[in-house]
């Protein structure tokens, strides 16, 4: 079945967020091309490595080393999920979102967490990035590749209140670095998948 | 509640009982004393400009169809089938002509009107055994506007909204009438925090004492410059009618000077000029304060800061609207909007809005600490330990009750209702009176409607 629905949001977790973002006009537009690679693929490999150590550099909140993970034309948006009728074309509140970043408000959040006066991470939570069915797509360019993957975030604080657990899906779009070796982090968007979040912040990154 | 009266009186005198904030018999008489009577904000028009256009909003557990009909009308509908009770709409937002139950599939116009009864004639043998034509979903008891603010009041003999809101109306303008088209809302984000929805609405109708602490972190990255300890203590705070709120002192200059100062650009500006009158101007231009944080009773609150939201020294104001919608006496969900005026220029919008996500929302970093600050106090009042203690909610007065700074004459704030430049508890405390107003008062009868019976009303 060839829907309307179908159109205006690809299988996976991609769609027209940040393009449709009024922050997201800075953001590459590389879109993923054909099907997923093989899991063999030396592009898949090094995408799902490189996602495995960036979520050890967020359960550890060493923000500024993750800071040098993103490219500086990143854009990073988390859109607000909400519950439409089947077929209404869209599934997040129009012009809004939970985060819509560019490379100096995430280096602003990053900057407050470094002052001794973020009280809310202050003990730390204890945060464990789970990241999960991971696939990774060509694009048109190939610098670029574009990558699917599930996170589940435990976020436990204290010793009274029941921990936190979000639960997301990503698109990433990785560029090569200049010397060919790694990704930079270029467009993440962040399908969380309540629309009520119960967590009682985002002073996290997923 | 075994000692009401006295907690009421504790009160009214700004000793605050600690255990009100997490307390399951004060939680379930708020159900029935404050949210069943006080009129609470559910949305704005512009979240439903056309025809069709609905949001979903509850008022403590009941769900609401906030709809515009053919007829451009606003309705509050109550999501309830008439006839098995099912919910016929279980989106949060969208367009409809009508409204369909899948359990038996009796249908609804959007404005509210029954009008599919599948087998009406074979099943009720028509109108002599159903009188379809006269059937409505309910409506919300009490459905009123002000500058298409949408509110809902549970009591159908509620005073008119703008009555309500009484001269807060004065201050609203400032947050919601920036030029002739008023406000656009997105939004809202929306999450749930384990803390009693009265903190939020207390800490933003007047404490001004909590921000130079616990928001250090947004001065020291030079997110906001103005929360410095010294530079809050020279705004003031105001308490008109049924609400009440902060401002920050502006720095010397002419009206446009300082509405430039907080970032609005010349276009915005002439447009205030033009709808705000002489006293809202004065109070910028002449008195300089600025609005920032506001609360009306029960639980809406307002925010305006202008932080820099780019590498250079310009700042950009936002608007936030929230209400802290309560779900137990120890959970809040926050919904959470970005307002802005709907004639400004649209880099305006866009560079407002990273305004609001920096600072306020689910990812603000004033909201972040706020938060953590709220579900602690909560957890511990849930304790017996709690019931012991009598918070002390008196700044601003000596023991005899007079006040530690006169209030602002005329001459210096141009504003409704009473004002005091520094640090104190005058606007908390007028919330927790209304409060406990509504508290001691116990609920009128509610009118009960027989479906499709006779149609007549009877009393409970």
């Amino acid at each position: 079945m060839t829907s309307a629905r179908a159109q205006w949001r690809p299988t996976g977790n991609g769609g027209p967020y940040s393009a449709e973002s009024a922050l997201g006009g800075h953001a590459p537009r590389l879109q993923r091309t054909g099907r997923s690679l093989p899991f063999s693929d030396e592009r898949h490999l090094s995408a799902h490595h490189w996602l495995v150590e960036e979520s050890y550099v967020l359960d550890a909140q060493h923000y500024d080393e993750w800071l040098d993970l993103l490219a500086e034309d990143i854009h990073y948006l988390m859109p607000v999920r909400v519950s439409t009728a089947l077929g209404a074309g869209y599934d997040s509140a129009p012009g809004m979102a939970h985060f819509d970043e560019n490379k100096y408000s995430l280096s602003r959040r990053v900057a407050r967490f470094a002052t001794e006066h973020a009280w809310t991470e202050d003990p730390p939570s204890r945060l464990r990035h789970y990241v999960t069915n991971v696939r990774t797509f060509a694009t048109d360019d190939p610098g670029h590749i574009v990558v699917d993957s599930a996170v589940l975030l435990y976020r436990s604080r204290g010793d009274v209140r029941e921990a936190a657990v979000i639960s997301a899906g990503r698109e990433d779009l990785l560029r090569r670095t200049p010397d060919g070796e790694g990704w930079l982090l270029a467009r993440r968007t962040i399908l969380v998948d309540d629309s009520v979040l119960r967590t009682q912040n985002l002073a996290i990154f997923l | 509640m075994t000692d009401q009266s006295s907690l009421l009186e504790d009160v009214r005198r700004g000793m605050i009982p600690a255990h009100i904030y997490n307390d399951e018999e004060v939680f379930r008489l708020e159900s029935e004393r404050v949210f069943g009577r006080a009129w609470v904000f559910v949305g704005h028009e512009s979240e439903i400009p056309q025809p069709g256009d609905y949001v979903v909003r509850r008022v403590q557990e009941d769900s609401f169809i906030v709809s515009r009909g053919e007829d451009h009308r606003i309705r509050a509908l109550f999501n309830m089938c008439l006839h098995r009770g099912m919910q016929v709409c279980r989106a949060e937002m969208g367009n409809a002509s009508h409204f369909r139950c899948p359990y038996h599939g009796w249908s609804y116009r959007n404005d509210g009107r029954l009008v599919g009864l599948p087998f009406h004639k074979e099943a009720y043998g028509g109108e002599a055994g159903f009188r379809r034509k006269s059937q409505t979903l309910l409506p919300a008891p009490a459905l009123d506007t002000y500058n298409g603010l949408i509110f809902i009041s549970m009591d159908p003999d509620a005073p008119p909204l703008r009555e309500y809101l009484g001269d807060f109306a004065f201050y609203l303008d400032y947050y919601t009438k920036q030029s002739p088209s008023g406000i656009e809302l997105r939004g809202p984000q929306r999450w749930r925090i384990k803390a009693n929805w009265k903190i939020g609405a207390e800490n933003f109708a007047g404490d001004m004492y909590h921000t130079p602490q616990t928001h250090t972190s947004v001065v020291e990255i030079g997110l906001f410059r103005e929360p410095k300890a010294e530079k809050r203590k020279d705004g003031c705070t105001y308490w008109a009618g049924n609400g009440g709120g902060t401002t920050y002192k502006l720095p010397p200059g002419t009206l446009e000077e300082r509405l430039r100062y907080v970032g609005y650009p010349d276009e915005m500006i002439e447009r205030m000029t033009r709808v705000w009158t002489q006293e809202q101007l004065d109070v910028v231009g002449r008195d300089g304060f600025m609005v920032s944080a506001a609360s009306v009773f029960p639980n809406m609150s307002f925010v305006h800061n202008w932080p820099r939201v780019e590498d250079s020294d310009d700042v950009l104001p936002f608007i936030s609207i929230r209400t802290w919608q309560p779900v137990g006496p120890d959970e809040t969900e926050v919904l959470s909007w970005f307002a802005v005026d709907a004639e400004a220029p649209e880099e305006f919008k866009a560079l407002s809005y990273k305004a609001y996500l920096m600072c306020f929302g689910s990812t603000g970093m004033f909201e972040q600490d706020d938060v953590e600050n709220w579900v602690s106090l909560t957890n511990t009042a849930g304790g017996s330990m709690a019931r012991r203690l009598l918070l002390n909610s008196r700044m601003g007065l000596l023991e005899d009750d007079a006040t530690v700074v006169p209030p602002l004459p005329s001459e210096q704030f141009s504003g409704p209702g009473e004002a005091y430049v520094g640090y104190g508890e005058y606007n908390q405390r007028h919330l927790l009176r209304r409060w406990a107003d509504h508290m001691e008062r116990p609920p009128g009868t509610a009118e009960q409607i027989r479906v499709g019976g006779d149609g007549s009303a009877v009393t409970a």
